[in-house]
């Protein structure tokens, strides 16, 4: 291995791959996987300094409460690197060649890259250096794995605590000391929890929560120092001149990327507060990819530059990273058929969306609540010990904050953000968190399928679509798909071909999923106006990019219903296309429905009528493997031992 | 049951929901049909896509969507439907078999 090689490495003998990542973190590996899914043959090396696999790191939070026992924070199941052929390297990379396309590891060794991508992720602020006492024995931050096994060795030698910090992870610590049994004591620095996503009200009502479930408050304290006897912790001074005694000192004070590497590449990388990335999370140098917490993305709500550093869009960057490496891959190939899947992932990036517990508290923040400027009403609502707060531009929402026992359909609501769906109509059900966000969404598909029957033309489409996006939007994004014209270095990424590339991705993007059949089917009046016509016809690029995803898509919900496709019913067709047929509710034991179907065959004629009723009725019996009747799913070979066992277990409970 | 109507997400909103998953089991913890050891990698993994095991494959058939499972996601996500869904991929693998 070329890192055991010390000395004098000329760069043919560097190993090398094509696809390099920097960090196993949940962006690096779903980079990596997905990668892999793209593009079958490539070699893909992950490089680490983290002894342990991906873990679900929001998991750690249960795992500090003993809910979870190690082997249970996998991210990805045991074997997935070897499984998907994804070398991972134990080293320390120190620095970024980026003429010559290598990273130089810790020790002399070097690594050749293709593409490389940064997903370091972040590391915890902690105390201010300055802080006396800093040091002692007892005084942790939680934010690796190692951390927190710490943490739980330590627990049992624990009676108070000092949680210090003012943001959903010290809410989530102190939460979690408190269901051991440990007194804790809470300092923040200001006078309301998370000033920017949470406003006064919603600030008091946590507090309240956290109050009541057994916590010490202190406000607007800080630390001044910390005491120790022989090395280990025994108290806490605060500015106030106030000394707690404890045992444990936990520092929530947020944390920063960590972005190293960025300082040490051989070209500048644009860094502030995180590695800035475009849409296409490519960096200000070519071939540099960055993903996760290391990332800093455009807001598209506000324009600025800032780190995610959440789990869903760390899963997003890494599989947008891996495409747009993909792309770079395939080279001038990727230049006609590239882009349109980043431009799609990208455009579903939408939005920043964090949804947690804080105690008994669910917390949900969409958007920019509190987003004030003129054009914007706000709504609230803090009635049952809820609150719920949503910034409202006209018709649109672009903000929402809820606080309550019972999480609202938080996904859900990120896409009516994203897709900048009207919410006239659900205003108080959003207020209120008793929104119907399925009835909602497969109402606006209905009307835009309405319109599309009616009018024979394809509508502005994109806003019902599931992963579209209104042209409001896809215009914003694609003009922030480059990092910003004052910027020093132009985006090398940007190759030659790319205006009239970019001109018939836009073009091409209310084609979403669900919608291309009916684009096939329909006749298009007149044919958009793309530079490049060959780009929209590469059948062979087209399975590449879709097969990852082609279950997902093809299995799809009909929307219009509600019901689950109906399951195509292999050799008993004679039977089966009756089975639709009605019958009397009497006699629809699914037991005898094959045969029941046959002897009812005259019946058609009363076919329409009961129709509907059947439909209904019909997944409920097939999916469902508790009731005394079989399912239909068993009327083949093999199903019906699969059922019988099925219901064993279900009678077990 | 009035959240039933949540049972049945899109095809696209149950992979955005197994990507928003956190992992931290605490609908397995509550799932009263969960019979034996099933790491939540392995099901969200199963769920999306690739061949299901078994012991996944009798959990699915043991879910009776009681719906226990929504209303202790951290991040508000329905595993229910994720179960639902992993029932019509059961079903159609057993089809094809």
């Amino acid at each position: 291995m070329s890192r055991e090689n010390k000395a004098g490495i000329s760069r043919s003998y560097v190993e090398s791959a094509d696809i390099v990542i920097v960090g196993n973190g949940i962006a690096g590996l779903t980079a990596a996987v997905e990668a892999r899914q793209l593009a079958p043959d490539a070699r893909i090396v992950i490089i680490t300094d983290q002894c342990h696999p991906t873990i679900n790191t929001p998991a750690l939070k249960q795992f500090a409460t003993g809910k979870l026992e190690r082997e249970q924070l996998l991210a990805y199941p045991a074997g997935t690197e070897r499984e998907q052929r994804i070398h991972v390297i134990q080293a320390h990379v120190e620095s970024i060649n980026a003429q010559g396309k290598y990273l130089c590891l810790e020790g002399g060794g070097g690594f050749g890259y293709n593409s490389l991508l940064i997903a370091t992720g972040s590391k915890p602020n902690g105390l201010p250096a300055a802080t006396p006492g800093r040091d002692f024995d007892g005084v942790l931050t939680l934010h690796r794995l190692a951390d927190y096994l710490d943490l739980r060795r330590r627990l049992c030698e624990v009676s108070q605590a000092v949680v210090i910090g003012g943001g959903v992870h010290a809410i989530e610590t102190v939460m979690g000391l408190l269901t051991w049994g440990i007194s804790v004591h809470w300092l923040v620095r200001s006078a309301t929890i998370m000033p920017r996503v949470l406003d006064q009200a919603a600030s008091s009502l946590v507090l309240e929560h956290i109050q009541r479930a057994g916590a010490k408050i202190y406000l607007e304290t800080e630390v001044a120092g910390i005491v120790g006897r022989v090395g280990a912790v025994a108290g806490v001074i605060t500015n106030q001149n106030q000394l707690i005694p404890c045992q444990m000192v936990l520092v929530c004070t947020g944390t920063r990327p960590n972005a190293a590497l960025a300082q040490h590449c051989t070209e500048p990388m644009l860094c502030k507060n995180g590695i800035l990335v475009d849409d296409h999370l490519r960096t200000s140098v070519r071939n540099i990819y960055a993903a996760g917490d290391v990332a800093a993305l455009k807001n598209p709500q506000t324009g600025s530059y800032e780190p995610r550093a959440q789990w869903y869009s760390a899963v997003l960057e890494g599989r947008i990273a891996a495409t747009a490496m993909i792309d770079d891959l395939g080279g001038r190939q990727s230049d006609r058929r590239g882009g349109s899947q980043s431009e799609r992932e990208s455009s579903s990036f939408g939005v920043p969306w964090h949804a947690t517990h804080l105690g008994e508290l669910s917390m949900l923040t969409v958007g920019n609540p509190l987003y004030w400027s003129d054009e914007i009403t706000t709504l609230t609502d803090s009635s049952k010990g809820c609150y719920r707060l949503m910034a409202l531009a006209g018709d649109r929402l672009v903000g929402y904050l809820s606080l309550g026992p019972k999480q609202p359909d938080s996904l859900a609501i990120k896409r009516i953000v994203d897709d900048c769906l009207p919410v006239g109509s659900i205003k108080k059900a959003l207020l209120k968190g008793t929104l119907d966000a399925r009835a909602y969404l497969s109402q606006r598909r209905s009307e835009a399928a309405h319109d599309l029957v009616t009018t024979g033309k394809l509508p502005d489409l994109a806003p019902v679509a599931s992963t579209g996006k209104s042209a409001s939007i896809v215009r914003v994004l694609s003009a922030t798909a480059s990092l910003p014209a004052a910027a020093p270095v132009p985006m090398p990424g940007v190759k030659q071909g790319q205006p009239a590339a970019q001109a018939s991705k836009t073009a091409r993007l209310p084609e979403t999923g669900p919608l291309r059949t009916a684009i096939a089917t329909v006749p298009v009046p007149a044919p958009m106006p793309v530079p490049a016509p060959a780009s929209l016809a590469v059948p062979a690029a087209i399975p590449r990019y879709t097969a990852p995803l082609a279950i997902v898509e093809s299995e799809e919900i009909s929307p219009f219903t509600g019901n689950l496709p109906a399951v195509a019913r292999p050799a008993a067709s004679p039977s089966g296309s009756k089975r639709f047929q009605p019958r009397p509710l009497s006699q629809g034991s699914a037991r005898g429905r094959a045969s029941s179907g046959q002897k009812l065959l005259p019946a058609s004629a009363k076919l329409p009528a009961i129709n509907v009723n059947s439909k209904e009725k019909r997944p409920l019996r097939n999916l469902w493997s508790y009731g005394e009747r079989r399912p239909v799913v068993t009327n083949h070979g093999g199903g019906h031992s699969k059922s019988d066992t099925a219901r064993r277990t279900a009678s077990a409970h | 049951m009035r959240d039933s109507v949540l049972l049945h997400k899109t095809g696209p909103q149950v992979v955005q929901e197994l990507q928003a998953c956190i992992g931290c089991n605490e609908c397995l913890l509550v799932c009263p049909a969960l019979a034996e050891p099933i790491t939540i990698d392995v099901l969200n993994r199963e769920t999306l896509s690739g061949p299901i095991s078994k012991p996944v494959a009798r959990y699915a058939r043991a879910c009776y969507q009681c719906g226990a499972c929504v209303a202790p996601c951290p991040v508000g996500l329905h595993r229910d439907a994720m179960m639902m869904w992993l029932k019509v991929r059961l079903l159609r693998s057993g089809r094809e078999e």
